[in-house]
């Protein structure tokens, strides 16, 4: 037993939405980057979808990003209120090959603000993905237009993605994480999140609580 | 005596050792690895160090060293190379730990390490105490020598261990080793690296987990079992709840072995108890321990020893409730019933009159073994009276008792000096002790009895022992004491204080010497007894008692009576109230078979509809027959109806459904044609380099200015259903965008946000985003809904203002199309754009999710898949107002399957969504639902409610949304889906118009254990039950379900 080295660690867990309407791809989106996978036929998501996505930061941070799909048409209620509670980032997702998805990006951006708030009351961190991006057509949006959509619409950035080409999919999620981590670190519980911990001492470190304070 | 006792003793020690090891394994197998930390290494650690610790020489163990493990691995390490490199380690280990823990120490990262940690199954603690505690064991075991440490020391055990030690043992101490070479083949690991360990433990292991560790309470774990109502009964008797809470569940089971502290006089296995009536008997273990002052009986269930160690599941095993834990002090007297054939029964009695689960010893002279013990334990203060005689060549022997008097009185007449069929009563005195004489002294009448009196006795016992209870209560309970006050004390004859200060003085023993003769409740004071004041007057006493049974019976039923009034007035709603049972008039499980169906086929005049529900629901229907049954249980025929009367609703069903394939085929035609002129709109807009803002700002400004002639024509009665495609009873409207009457709120705003995919950017989807902020606060607050609503409409009627390219083809198309119904559009022009819209976004969704619909089923070719589309299209052209909605292939899905015909298939899937649609975002009936779940579970399962409560408060039941929108068909397999909807839709003629509520209730109380063991929060369960969707048993959920229909239903009939 190597019980000695003696490593420090923060872990984190982070919960982050995948919103955006029905049909742009956010399941297929998910299952690339957590499995590496792509299939045509993913079933609707009915309700929410969970997958764990455990991304070893550097040598001192390890973070675990609970990722919820959440259904395109999710329409029950204050359903949506209780998916989105606690999450400290979020993808919005639209198809490139449909406008109608990308005119509903925002709707979702307001929503996702109204419910959700970081601790401080800031809104949490989202980036805008450009889906499908294997089947742009001539005539999509140029990029100047696009970082100005996303100042004004409040989003960190934006991504073209193919979940199905495996494009800019890594790109994004450690794009979001960046910032994440970086709201985390000016929250004031930072102190008590030093403590400490070993990770061989026991099963797991101290969980960044999200939003915490 | 005692060297069969020491014998199982190192059984005992070595059987726990298998068990670690077999967990361990098991571990290995279930999780692919075992890490460190996992609560097995721990408990296998504890085993072998009781192992090792066994009749350890004190020279070997050290004199002056409390841990007598390192003691002996550092002698060990003196002489053997693989030990001392172990020494080596722990020391480092030691040294670094003392320094880590000073830094931890002073952090407060407790709590939110809580819930990760159950991934391991116990809190962490850094290193914990038991990690330390058992460094030199783990060590060892981690280095993989552990085995050869062992052996090691077996071959040397004369060196380290007394004759009789478990090392010495020429079979124990090798197979000891033995057993560790699988343990230390394995790796272990600490997986830094992987992600294995920083993922939650998926659903599966959960259940994997449950399972081995719940093997025993399989069938206790089941909901059936439960009291009812969710009262839990707490075993009555005090110190044993003490003693239980007082000492982890790991200390207690440690201290049922042989310690510095607590000698072991005395242990057996498979000593038999029935912890509470009407439950299976228990085997357990029966151990007499000898501390300083006191002597202690402990019984713990085999499942307690057997289950894991320090496990928290330990902790919370229900095994806890039968446990036995009685301080000897408390004891007054020992009932020893004996039967040559089946060993013998002893039944202990405490001095407050509670009678213990008889214990039941098996047969080959324990029972004589035990008391033989016990009486040694006794001495110098205690003494059995009778005591027992001692024989030559055979030891303890029972008393052969005299006759005292001539009438009830029975000498045990046999002459043999075999252990004879025969029953004595012995007390438990303290000579000396100042109330020795107080001492209940019953057995003059009970002393020794015929075997045929068996029966009786036991009657007598409880008897006895409620009396003497009842007595005890009656003065140490202040409440009866409130409650009852003046009426008890009066029958103490005015001298009351007597007694408490008797009772309070005293814990040896309160008094209460009686005899109780055939059931009668007259009591006769023997002259002996002394705290009895003899003016008492007896009649008054038994009154007293009388009157104090009677008054808690009234008080249990008065409790019991409030409790039904509450599931009465919130759960009588759920269920019918006319009980169908499984087995009259014939037995129901076999379910609606080939031959019954065509029995009723042949005579369906005389078949009664309810007798074949009944079978449909207690036992599902055959397989082949479904396509045949389903379409009368979902009501698109009638039972009872002849071949000719299905035939011609089948041909009206037909003609309907060709109808509306027309009219909406022919409205996807203009759909595909507009849909093709506006992507080339969209190219040239974009290509002209406008930036996206400014076209929003154009297209918001432009909206302004439009007018609402549209919204106005809604105030028309008549212009809301007119171009319904068919004359049904609740008149679809093609209108809906413009009708928000027809429409629920917030269905219809959202309706609005979602833009329909044409491609061209409408007015309509740009006027959305101007208000949407607007909306969206109103979708937070349900009430501004209604208000928000009317200022939404208004700016929708804009669409006739446009000046469409193919407008006016359009127009003329679709006058076409609704030629056939009977009034001609007055203001058609006005809302067609709408209607175009809403169809293109409906048929998108629809195409969306018909491609990906089931695609791993085999039915779902894509010929199937074009006539799902087609069904589905058709019934959503026929419920516009409603639209598509995500879900919706999914309910068809299973009816095609069946079916596998289109139109039968578009029928009843539109009887099925009568029901179902209710369930939409545009129906109530899911907060209903909701409220009913809460409803259930806070009145049948209050524990697991108030986890739920605290645990972030999921009470909201959204977890159960997917559940009850798709009548669990994402939880099921294809086969399972059919039996369950078959059973939810003839259920509401047998048992409930709520069978989901049941299934659903049946889907938590199946799992409850586990969503309770693991402390579940709201994500915890909805993935729980995500990942477990497919993996039910669905036969066993239905049993369950119907199970809880029949609870609800008798709790209520019972009036």
């Amino acid at each position: 037993m190597a019980g000695g080295s003696v490593s420090e660690c923060k872990e984190h867990l982070f919960k982050v939405l995948v919103i955006g309407e029905l049909g742009v791809g956010k399941t297929s989106l998910i299952k690339r980057y957590v499995h590496q996978l792509f299939s045509q036929h993913y079933r609707a998501t009915i309700g929410v979808d969970f997958a764990l996505k455990v991304l070893h930061w550097d040598t001192k941070t390890l973070v675990r990003l609970q990722l919820w799909d959440i259904a395109g048409q999710e329409r029950f209620g204050n359903m949506t209120r209780v998916y989105y509670k606690e999450a400290v980032g979020a993808f919005v997702v639209y198809d490139v090959t449909r406008n109608a998805t990308f005119e509903a990006v925002m709707k979702w951006k307001h929503d996702l603000d109204s419910k959700v708030k970081l601790g401080n009351g800031s809104p949490i961190p989202s980036v805008l993905l450009a889906n499908k991006c294997d089947q742009k057509k001539d005539g999509s949006r140029s990029t100047s237009d696009m970082d100005t959509f996303c100042k004004e619409a409040g989003f960190l950035g934006w991504f073209e993605t193919s979940a199905k080409d495996n494009i800019n999919v890594d790109e994004a999620a450690r794009f979001l994480v960046e910032h994440i981590l970086l709201n985390d670190k000016g929250a004031p519980c930072e102190e008590s999140n030093g403590d400490r911990i070993k990770l061989d001492q026991d099963v797991v470190p101290a969980e960044s609580k999200p939003g915490c304070c | 005596m005692g060297s069969t006792t020491e014998e199982e003793f190192k059984e005992k020690l070595l059987w726990n050792v298998k068990r670690e090891v077999k967990q361990i394994m098991e571990e290995a197998v279930t999780k692919k690895f075992v890490h460190e930390d996992s609560s097995h290494v721990i408990a296998l650690c504890s085993a072998i160090e009781a192992c090792l610790g066994h009749m350890l020489k004190r020279r070997a163990a050290g004199f002056l060293r409390s841990d007598k493990i390192a003691a002996l691995f550092t002698k060990i390490g003196k002489v053997y190379t693989t030990a001392e490199e172990v020494c080596r380690k722990v020391q480092d280990q030691l040294q670094q730990q003392a320094d880590i823990t000073r830094r931890t120490q002073s952090t407060s990262g407790q709590e939110p390490l809580r819930r990760q940690g159950s991934s391991a199954g116990r809190v962490p603690q850094p290193l914990s105490a038991q990690a330390i505690k058992h460094i030199w064991v783990r060590t060892a075991l981690f280095d993989k020598v552990l085995d050869k440490i062992v052996q090691y020391i077996v071959d040397n055990s004369s060196k380290y261990y007394e004759k009789e030690a478990l090392m010495h043992d020429s079979v124990f101490g090798p197979i000891l080793a033995a057993l560790l070479v699988g343990p230390c083949a394995l790796e272990y690991t600490k997986l830094k690296t992987s992600d294995h360990f920083w993922t939650d433990p998926s659903a599966n292991e959960l259940v994997q987990r449950h399972r081995i560790h719940g093997a025993h309470r399989g069938q206790e774990a089941s909901p059936s079992r439960r009291p009812a109502l969710g009262i839990r009964k707490r075993q009555s008797s005090g110190s044993m709840s003490e003693d239980k809470f007082s000492a982890s569940a790991r200390e207690y089971v440690e201290s049922l072995h042989q310690n510095s502290r607590v000698h072991l006089l005395y242990g057996k296995n498979n000593v038999l108890v029935q912890p509470k009536k009407d439950m299976e008997v228990l085997r357990g273990y029966l151990s007499l321990h000898q501390t300083a002052d006191a002597l202690t009986l402990k019984w713990t269930p085999n499942q307690l020893i057997n289950g894991t160690l320090g496990d928290c599941d330990l902790e919370k095993s229900i095994y806890w409730d039968y446990a036995l834990t009685v301080p000897l002090r408390q004891i007054v007297c020992i009932h020893c019933h004996q039967r040559p054939d089946c060993g013998g029964t002893l039944v202990l009695v405490s001095q407050d009159g509670i009678q213990r689960p008889p214990l039941h010893f098996p047969p080959g002279g324990h029972l004589l073994a035990f008391l033989s013990c016990l009486e040694t334990g006794l001495l110098p203060r205690g003494q059995l009276e009778p005591p027992l005689w001692s024989q030559k060549g055979k030891g303890k022997v029972f008393p052969k008792l005299r006759k005292r008097n001539s009438t009830a009185r029975l000498v045990d007449q046999d002459v043999d000096d075999e252990p004879v069929a025969a029953d004595y009563v012995f007390r438990i005195v303290y000579p000396g002790h100042r109330h020795d004489s107080i001492t209940i002294n019953y057995h003059h009448t009970t002393g020794s009895r015929a075997p045929s009196l068996d029966d009786d006795e036991e009657e007598e016992d409880r008897l006895h022992a409620m009396i003497s209870m009842i007595c005890s209560r009656n003065l140490t309970d202040p409440n009866v004491m409130k409650d009852h006050g003046d009426m008890e004390m009066q029958g103490f004859g005015g001298s009351p204080s007597s007694w408490q200060q008797a009772e309070n003085a005293s814990h040896a023993s309160s008094c209460l010497s009686c005899s109780v003769g055939g059931g009668s409740l007259s009591i006769e004071l023997p002259g002996t007894c002394t705290c009895m004041h003899d003016r008492i007057p007896l009649k008054m006493l038994c009154h007293n008692m009388k009157r104090q049974i009677v008054s808690r019976a009234f008080y249990g039923w008065l409790a019991y009576c409030r409790h039904l009034s509450t599931v009465r007035t919130h759960l009588s709603a759920l269920v019918n109230h006319n009980i169908v049972p499984p087995d009259k008039p014939c037995e129901a499980s076999g379910g609606l078979s080939k031959d019954v169906w065509s029995k009723y086929q042949k005579d369906c005049k005389n078949y009664k509809e309810l007798e074949l529900l009944r079978l449909v629901y207690y036992g599902g229907v055959q397989h082949e027959i479904r396509k045949e049954v389903w379409p009368f249980l979902l009501g698109h025929y009638k039972f009872g109806m002849g071949k000719k009367d299905m035939t011609q609703i089948d041909e009206k069903i037909a003609a309907r459904y060709k109808q509306v394939m027309r009219e909406w085929k022919a409205c996807e035609v203009i759909v595909k044609q507009r849909e093709k002129e506006m992507q080339s709109a969209i190219f040239a807009k974009l290509s002209s380099g406008s930036s996206i803002d400014s076209h929003v700002m154009k297209l918001i400004h432009r909206d302004s200015t439009l007018s609402n002639e549209v919204f106005m024509s809604v105030d028309e009665p008549d212009g809301v259903g007119r171009d319904t495609p068919c004359e049904s009873e609740n008149t679809p409207t093609m209108t809906t965008v413009v009708n928000p009457v027809a429409l629920a709120p917030d269905e219809r705003l959202l309706v609005e946000f979602d833009s329909p995919d044409s491609g061209l950017p409408s007015s309509r989807n740009y006027s959305v985003a101007s208000a949407h902020s607007q909306i969206l606060s109103s979708i937070d607050d349900g009430q501004s809904i209604e208000e928000e609503t009317g200022d939404e409409a208004t700016p929708r009627g804009e669409a006739s203002g446009r000046d469409s390219l193919s407008e006016d083809r359009l127009c003329s198309q679709l006058d076409k199309l609704v030629t056939s119904s009977e009034d001609a559009p007055p203001s058609f022009s006005s809302y067609t754009i709408e209607l175009l819209d809403t169809v293109a976004l409906n048929l998108h969704r629809i195409d969306k999710d018909v491609a990906r619909c089931d695609r791993n089923y085999y039915y779902f070719t894509t010929s199937n898949l074009e006539k799902l589309r087609n069904i589905m299209c058709s019934y959503v052209w026929e419920h516009l107002e409603v639209g598509y909605v995500q879900g919706m292939c999914d309910l068809l899905a299973p009816l095609m399957v069946i079916l596998d015909d289109e139109c039968l298939a578009y029928s009843c899937f539109t009887q099925l969504m009568k029901r179902m649609s209710q369930n939409f975002p545009n129906g109530g009936a899911m907060d209903t639902h909701f409220a009913n779940m809460r409803s259930l579970i806070q009145i049948l399962d209050s524990e697991l409610f108030e986890l739920m409560h605290q645990n972030g408060d999921y009470t909201h039941f959204y977890f159960c949304y997917r559940w009850f929108l798709l009548d669990f068909k994402r939880e099921l397999l294809y086969e399972d889906v059919f039996a369950v909807w078959e059973v939810i839709w003839v259920a509401p003629r047998i048992s409930s118009q709520h069978f989901v509520l049941f299934i659903a209730l049946a889907l938590v109380e199946v799992y409850r254990e586990i969503i309770r063991d693991n402390n579940m929060d709201f994500t915890d369960i909805i993935k729980f039950f995500n990942e477990m969707a497919e993996r039910h048993d669905v036969q066993h959920i239905l049993r369950v379900a119907r199970e809880l229909v029949h609870k609800v239903q008798t709790l209520i009939e019972n009036k």
